[in-house]
Parts: structure tokens; sequence; C-alpha cells
């Protein structure tokens, strides 16, 4: 797209070398002069351009009006400072929420990740012929089709007292207004809607371990659990760790879903960050706050980024 | 001799049939919400809340698909959401491919702070953005065009695309594409021709997951546009749950109609996910 | 290995083609979208609303067509999106100075858009033009000036299902608040899948608040609000439906699923035969005829408190209209208005919508073909239309409040005088 010319010292230019033929690396001394330096930037370029101007620009935006007052509904705000900051930290619902959102999150992605891994693992067995794996992988990731609104629908209707799981069960539950049960009941469903994103990630994964590594294992005496544990968790590793990390940060503002399931009630009990903040933007035509909650939740997810970051510098 | 093959096969049966248990109950767990969207689909709407209640009733139709298909404002929304998405997930994968490229292959100065944003842009709330953005997008002339939406979740799209190339890449030895680089091929030969090659299952799973995210948004989607003819399916399912009372079977057949062809392009994508690598190819 | 190296470029290059051609693609519908209204020099007017969907197919346009009819030079272009979603776009619409010429508004949000100067002063508007005000049924002012005029309006009767009812032993539907709990609870110990009364509490739209609770304040001509227009939740008026729906709840009266039910919800239990009655828009008459043509139900006021014989008021909703103050047409946008309002054409619309008009003259087809809707226009006449939170700040918001501290009650975290004190402190801080 953007780079055509490399600076390496060999001359048997072979520009289209097809299959792989690894050549024994040469030390660390060839792979210095490996490439133009400016050329990761080019790489880049497309992704921060248009990061630039379409994400980061609406979210110095924010950020902007999170130390201001009234704006968008008064024509001339003021600067308040962090008044904002303390107003919203210091609203008994925010605290509500940020436990009810740690709860849902974590409990939501430990659970898909369980699932997506034993799903693949199952959807990936030998045991089973190549047909029915594929009858059953297009049945898993079902719940990934369709759109949150939907989602939302139909549950309420399967939770509903007088709905198919309560028939099924022989119970009159309240499944979604009672206090006690709707948080469950909403993780729950958002475990449902959730899960195929590690299965397929985990799947494709999968095919990437190559099988020798399972040889050498099996000829070392390994069985079934010592193979995984030593083979196959080791090398789906990067995977995981990229998908507990997006998995986390995009569970954490789930909205669509607990909005038009319990609209965050009964009383707070699944108010999360994200219904806090809609309706701090809607339903009080607080902008400036609604404005305030996005940036503290973006400093909370900065501490993952962090870690994530030094993670990956890490193994390298 | 023979004692430990009968017990070995009898061990591998009880694996076989713990395993087919497994995914039957998996099934039923994934399968059974959208069987009864599909049962509800073909449901008068006065059946479908009904108690006891029952998976096929008697007025048994294809109605609610009719009126889908048969109106061609709703035929136009499914039209634009496959313009949309396919466009998103072209670009995402293209995009996201060479900078996953270079944060797996590379050390460059501001890799850390970029990775950083890359990752905590996300979790921004949309609806907070909402409002800045639009005028954004006003300025900018997109409003209410296919470019618009395109970039819009291209933007939403590509920090996760990225972090998982990179992570695709990560998990391939370096060897493989330095060696090419090292015969003297560039760059852009070592990725395009050796390292995505070997991602095409990654590229698979990153690609359909860009789809359904781009598929499946209604918030922008219905700020981005005014006009109908610009609308997309989540749009067209809501405007189906009206102030007063809810379509219930169109709305479902109308997701129901919306995933069909992703299913069928998955089944045909799925080859990627059987094939795999041959132990060979990855050998360093 | 040669073969899978096969497929792979085949991979790529169907990836490659599929790009150029969805950039072609673009590049067309960026074109084509790009050609907005009439060459001619015409006036396009945009008008946003979710009333388009709720009716016939079709209908609407109709409407449209005429007042193109009359009024040569404008058009009328329907811009349509659901109703749940309707306030959030037009704010951000608002924000960006892109409102809609002509915005279908509902009254929990006038005071919001105006106070944000987001709608025009039709007040003046109306002083502009010359126009006769006298047959509009009501306006919604924030501080003394109109800045929505409800089109139509949906009344809220009580619905009964009048085989359950019997079946109860109960002979005629109730009028007051002894006979109606007396009913309810006959109902309720039907059976197991049967309840007296159903109440919405969803908080993602807490307009139950309006329509289910305050509903038994206007009923009996009492008010949440003082002389001044101020909150005041903790009166007797308040207080007394409050105690009277807590003690419904705790006969286990009340259909299970309230905290979360919502409007709709409501209307496919009743329509299903399992509630004994409901407070709910005349709007649902003909769904839940065409659901469930075997349902034997009548409508009825109200009940009011024991021994009350004053005028009772009566629940509605308003599909209102409004002009943007940002619209560069606003003479030809109040046409618009003045055209929904005239006599003919608000009779049509009221007609179609299954709602009362707006207008005092006209008078919908339905009220003389129907004996249902015949029996509501008698309430409707009798009593008089009330709904206190139309034009209150962040009305909706409120209602969440008291709908928060309510649920609290219900689920015995306080009691009555607590929720109100705490309601009223809410509401104060809001306003």
């Amino acid at each position: 797209m953007m780079i055509t010319t490399t600076t390496t010292l060999t001359e048997s230019a072979e520009p289209s070398a097809p299959p792989p033929t690894p050549t024994p690396m040469q030390g660390p001394a060839r792979r210095r002069r490996l490439g133009h330096p400016g050329e990761p930037y080019a790489f880049i370029a497309p992704t921060a351009v248009l990061m630039l101007v379409l994400m980061i620009v609406p979210i110095v935006l924010v950020i902007g009006y999170s130390f201001m007052d009234n704006v968008i509904t008064k024509k001339n705000p003021e600067f308040v400072g962090i008044e904002n900051f303390v107003e919203v930290l210091t609203d008994g619902v925010f605290a509500t929420a940020l436990g009810n959102t740690l709860f849902f999150t974590i409990v939501s992605v430990v659970a898909h990740l369980l699932l997506g891994l034993g799903f693949s693992m199952l959807l990936n067995s030998p045991l089973v012929s190549r047909a029915s794996r594929a009858v059953f992988r297009v049945i898993y990731i079902l719940p990934w089709l369709f759109t949150a609104a939907v989602i939302a629908v139909l549950w309420r209707m399967l939770l509903n007292p007088n709905g198919v799981v309560n028939y099924l069960l022989s119970s009159d539950v309240e499944w979604l207004s009672s206090p006690s049960l709707a948080l469950g009941a909403v993780t729950f469903i958002n475990i449902w809607a959730g899960y195929p994103f590690f299965m397929i990630s985990l799947l494709a994964g999968l095919q990437g371990i190559p099988a020798d590594l399972y040889e050498a294992a099996t000829v070392d005496g390994a069985n079934g659990w010592q193979r995984f544990r030593n083979v196959t968790l080791p090398q789906l590793r990067p995977i995981i760790i990229s998908m507990t990390l997006l998995d986390l940060i995009w569970t954490s503002q789930q909205f669509a879903l607990i909005w038009m399931t319990t609209g965050g009630g009964p009383i707070h009990v699944t108010e999360m960050l994200s219904t806090f903040t809609y309706k701090l933007a809607f339903s009080r035509y607080e902008f400036a706050l609604a404005s305030t909650s996005a940036v503290i939740i973006l400093l909370l997810s900065m501490v993952l980024a962090f870690f994530y970051v030094r993670h990956q510098r890490a193994r390298d | 001799m023979t004692t430990t093959t009968i017990s070995r096969t009898r061990q591998r049966m009880t694996k076989k049939v713990l395993v087919i248990l497994g995914l039957l109950a998996g099934a039923a767990f994934a399968g059974f919400p959208v069987l009864w969207m599909l049962a509800i689909s073909f449901k008068s709407n006065t059946e479908i809340f009904e108690y006891p209640p029952r998976l096929v009733t008697e007025s048994f139709s294809f109605d609610a698909y009719v009126t889908i298909l048969t109106d061609p404002e709703k035929v136009r929304f499914f039209v634009n959401s496959y313009v949309v998405s396919l466009s998103v997930t072209a670009f995402t994968l293209v995009v996201a491919i060479l900078a996953a490229y270079a944060f797996s292959r590379f050390e460059f100065r501001f890799k850390r702070p970029l990775n950083m944003i890359i990752v905590s842009v996300q979790a921004v709330p949309p609806i907070t953005l909402l409002i800045p953005y639009f005028g954004l997008m006003v300025t900018l002339g997109l409003y209410n065009t296919y470019p618009g939406l395109i970039l819009t979740y291209m933007v939403f799209t590509l920090p996760y695309a990225i972090i998982m190339m990179t992570g695709y890449f990560n998990t391939l030895p370096r060897e493989l594409d330095e060696a090419v680089r090292v015969d003297g091929a560039g760059s852009m030969t070592a990725l395009w021709r050796i390292l995505v090659p070997i991602s095409v299952p990654g590229i698979v799973s990153v690609g359909v997951y860009t789809f359904m995210i781009a598929w499946n948004e209604y918030l922008f989607a219905l700020t981005l546009t005014k006009t109908q003819d610009m609308r997309t399916v989540p749009i067209g399912i809501q405007l189906l749950m009206g102030q007063h009372s809810y379509e219930w079977n169109e709305m479902m057949a109308m997701s129901i109609l919306g995933s069909v062809p992703v299913l069928i392009l998955f089944l045909f994508f799925q080859r990627y996910f059987i094939g795999g690598l041959t132990s060979g190819s990855v050998k360093s | 290995m040669s073969k899978e190296a096969h497929d792979r470029r085949r991979t790529l290059r169907v990836l490659g083609t599929s790009v150029a051609a969805v950039a072609l693609f673009a590049t067309a519908g960026c074109s084509a979208s790009s050609d907005s209204g009439s060459g001619d020099g015409d006036v396009v007017l945009e008008f946003a609303q979710w009333w388009e969907p709720e009716l016939p197919d079709g209908a609407f346009r109709e409407l449209m067509d005429e007042f193109e009819a009359e009024n040569p030079g404008i058009t009328v272009e329907l811009l349509s999106g659901p109703y749940a979603s309707t306030k959030e776009q037009l704010f951000a619409g608002a924000a960006a100075g892109t409102m809609s010429d002509v915005v279908g508004l509902d009254g929990a949000w006038v005071s919001d858009f105006a106070n944000q100067g987001a709608i025009a002063d039709l007040t003046e508007l109306m002083g502009e033009s010359d126009y006769d005000d006298s047959e509009l049924a009501s306006q919604i002012q924030v501080d003394g000036a109109t800045y929505m005029i409800p089109v139509v309006n949906f009344v809220y009767p009580m619905f009964t299902n009048d085989d359950l009812l019997a079946q109860a032993g109960v002979a005629a539907a109730p009028t007051n608040r002894t006979e109606f709990t007396a009913a309810a609870n006959a109902v309720a110990g039907l059976g197991e899948d049967t309840s007296g009364w159903i109440l919405p509490l969803s908080l993602e739209a807490p307009n139950g608040i309006q329509n289910d609770v305050m509903s038994w304040v206007w009923a009996t001509g009492g008010s949440m609000l003082d002389d001044d227009g101020q909150p005041d939740v903790t009166n007797s008026d308040v207080t007394s439906a409050v105690e009277y729906v807590k003690g419904l709840w705790d006969d286990g009266a009340i259909a299970p699923g309230a905290f979360t039910m919502k409007e709709q919800d409501k209307v496919e239990e009743f329509t299903n035969g399992r509630v004994g009655m409901m407070i709910d828009s005349l709007a649902h008459i003909n769904l839940i005829r065409e659901s469930n043509p075997d349902l034997n139900f009548s409508i009825s006021a109200l009940p009011a408190d024991d021994g009350f014989d004053g005028e009772r008021g009566i629940p509605y909703a308003s599909w209102g209209i409004g002009v943007a103050d940002s619209s560069e047409h606003k003479a030809e946008a109040f046409k618009l208005v003045e055209f929904l309002m005239s006599e003919k054409t608000n009779s049509k619309l009221s007609s179609i919508a299954n709602a009362f008009p707006g207008n005092t003259e006209s008078v919908p087809d339905f009220v003389a073909e129907d004996e249902l809707f015949a029996t509501a226009f008698e309430i409707y006449q009798n009593g008089y239309p009330a709904n206190e939170f139309t034009g209150l700040p962040v009305a909706e918001q409120l209602m969440r409040l008291f709908d928060e501290q309510f649920q609290v009650l219900l689920d015995g975290g306080q009691s009555v005088d607590e929720m109100l004190e705490k309601t009223q402190e809410a509401w104060l801080a809001e306003f």
C-alpha cells in the first residue's frame, strides 16, 4: 500500500518466494539491518489517521465537556474545574453502578472464557466426525448473529413470569424483576450472547498449534490433561490474553442488553456504569456529568490498558 | 496386548460419548433461545404470549417473512447492511493487518503509547461520544452516507482487529517471515506472502467478528442516517417495536432473515477452521 | 500442500476483488445520497417523527401528499425513527444544528428542548401568520410561550376483562377504590395464572408512573404539584394513592414481573386473558381485538376515591408537534402545523391513529361507528385530560426517580412517608 522499498544487504532478491523455506537465523546483527526505520510508521499510518480524526477528536471534546457546566443544553457553558468529578464520584448510585459493573464484567468474562475454551475443545475433538462438528459449530455461533435489541426482547420473553423458562422448570420465578435475581439474570443473558467471540477465536487459535507438539508430548507420556495444560494453554495464551482484555473492556460498557431488559432496575440492582452514564445524558440532560462519567470510565480502563501493554513488553 | 487394546477402545468410546454429550448440552444452551425465536416468527402475535407455551401452533405461517420480503423498504435495509458490513470487514482487515504487522514485528518509538491508546479508546461509552461524533460527521459531510457509516464502524472495529491480529502474528515464529526478508524480499512480501496466508484462520475469525459488529450496530446507524434508503437492519427491527406494541413475529423473522446469509458465509469459511496447518509448515 | 497454497492464493484474490467492489459501492452510495431534495428551488420540509411506522402503511404519507397538493412549492420529507430512540436523535440533531424543520414531540420532552433553545416559540409563529388558536384543545407552554401543540391525544381509561370479572363474581366494572380492591382480589383469587390488576414499572420506560400510578391521583381530582407548579408529592392526594397501590401489592392482586414490565407487556398479558383490569391507552383497542377476537372486554372511567363526585382527570399521552428553532423555513413549517391541526386533517389523523383530536371541532369517525370508542369519548368529555408531567423539566427523570423510590417501597425497603419524602427531595433538586 505505501511501502515498496526495503533496504537489505542480500543481493539475491526473489520477491515471490513461497512456500516458506526457513533458513537458520544468522544472529541478531542480521535482524537489525532488516527494513527501513520509517517502515513501521507507514504500516500504522492508515490506522493512526482514522483513529485520530474519528476517535481522538470526539474523545478530546468529551474530556473538555467534563470540565464544563451545562454543555450542549446551554449556549455558553462555563468552566467549572473538577466540580463534575466530585459530583459524580460522590453520587451513591455511581458506587453501586461500579460494583455491579465489576460483578457483571468479571463473571461474564470468566464464563465466556471457560465456555469458549470448553466449546472450542469439543468442536475441535477428532472423536467426532467432521460433518457433525460442522453442524455443531453452526449451532454454537447462533447467539452471535443477533442485534442486542432482539436478544433483549427474546430473553425478556423467555424469562417472563409466564414465559417458557418458568414453564419448563414448572416454577414461577420473576427472573428479571426480583431484586435478588435480576443481576444474575442479566449476567446470564450476557454470557449467552457473548461466548461465541471467545469460542471462534480460540477455535482459530487451536488450528495454529503444530501437531508435532502434541506428538512430542504424547511420546513423553503426557495424558490428555497434561497435554492441554502444557501444550494447548501455553500456545493459546497470547490469544487468551488479548481476548480477555477486549472482553473486559466491552462487557464493562454493555448497554443495550441491560437497558432493554431491566433498564438498570429493579431499584438499582442492575445499574451499570453504562446505564448510569446514559441516564445522566438523556434522562437528566446533564451532558457534562455524563462526559465526566465517561472520562472516569476511560481512566479506569487505562489501568487495564497499561497492564496489557506492560505484559506485551515483558513477552518481547 | 489384546486386553490393553480393548480397554483402550473402551476408553475411547467413553470419551467419545462424553464429548457428544457435552456437545449436545452446549447445543441446547446455545440453540434453544434461537429455536424459540424461530418458532415465534411462524406464530401469530396472539399466540406468542399464550400459556402454556407451545413450539408450534395452529396458525403456523410464513406471513411474517412474506411481509418483510415484499416490502421494498425493508429489503433495502438488508442491502444497506450488506454494503456497509462487507465494506467494513474488507477495509478493517487490510488496515488492521498492516498495523498488527508493525506491532508484532517492529520496535519503534511510539509503540507503547500507541498500543495503549488503541486499547483504551474502546472504553469510552459510545453513548457519550454520540453527540460530538455526530457533529463531526455533519461537518465532514458524511452524515447520511455509506462512507460515514463505514468509517465509523472501522473506527470501532480497528482496535479489536489490530489487537487480535497482533496476537495471531505473535503466535507465529518470527523466523518465518524474517527468513524471507533476509533473503531480500520486502516487508510487504513477507507480510502478504508468508504471514497472511498462514494466518487465514485468525483473519477469518477477526473478519467474522468485524462483520457481526457492523451488522448488529444500532445506535450510530440510527443517528448517522436520516432517510429510509440509508438505514440498516437493526433499525428496521427496532422500527417494529412501536410506542404501543411490538410486531413480535416480524421482528423475529427479520432477525432470522438477517442471520441466514451470515450463517452461509460462516459455513463457507469453516474449512479454514478445520484445515488448519500441517505440522510441517511452521517448524522452526 | 500445493492445493492449500492454491486455495490461499484464491482467497486472497477473492479478498482483493471484494475490496475493490466494495470501494466502488461505497463511492456509488456516496454520490447517490448526496442529491437531497428536489432541484426546483422548492422548499423541502423535513418532518422527523415516530408516527408513520405506528400508522397503517402509507396512511401518513397520504396526508402529506394532500398537504403538498394544497401548498405547491413545499415538499415534505418524512424521517421516521423508532419511538424509543426519538428523543436521543432530536437531542443530537439539536446539538449539531441539523434538527428537522418539523418534529414530533412527546409532552415529557418539551421543557428540555425549549430550554435548550432547540424548538421554536410557536406563540410567535402563530402571531406572525395570524393563526386563530381558538380551536386548539391544548397548547404546551414553557414560561408562558407555546412550544408544542398536541396533535392527537391517547387517553388512558380502565379496561376490564368482563369474562374474568364475571367468573370472579364481579357484576359491574368497579367505580371506586373499594370496589376496585374487591374486584382485583377476587380475580387474583381465581387461580395461579390470573391477576387482578397489572402495573408496569420498568425503569427503562418509566411512564407507568404517569399512566398507572399518578392516574389514581388525578382520577380523584388531586395533584402532585402545588399552586406554583412546584413538586408536592407528600400531599394527601398522592399519599393516599400510593398507599392504595401498596395495599393492592401487599394483597398479591398485582401481576408478577411489575418491576421490569413495560406498557407493551401489560397489553400482551391483558390480551391473553390473564389480567382482570388495566389502565391503558385507547390506541390498543384495535390491537387487542385483532390479537384476541374472543376477549370480552369493556372500558370505563378510572375508579376514584370512595364518595368522590367531582370531575375526574384522565391521563393521556400526546403526539405533539413543534418547529425546530434552527429551521430556515419556519413559515412553511408552521403551515404544516396548521394543516395537521385543521379540522379536516385532524379528524382524519385521529381516526387512523385511534386517538382523540387536538382540534376541538374535529370528530374522528370511530366515535360514531364504534361502541367502545363512543364510551371512551363520553368518559373523555365528562372528565378532563390530566397529565401533570407534560411540560415539566426532565419529566422522564422525575418519573424514574419516583419509580425507583416506589420500587423500594413495594419491595418492603421503606414506608410510604419515607418514600414520598425522598421523592419530593429528589424532585426539588431537578426543578
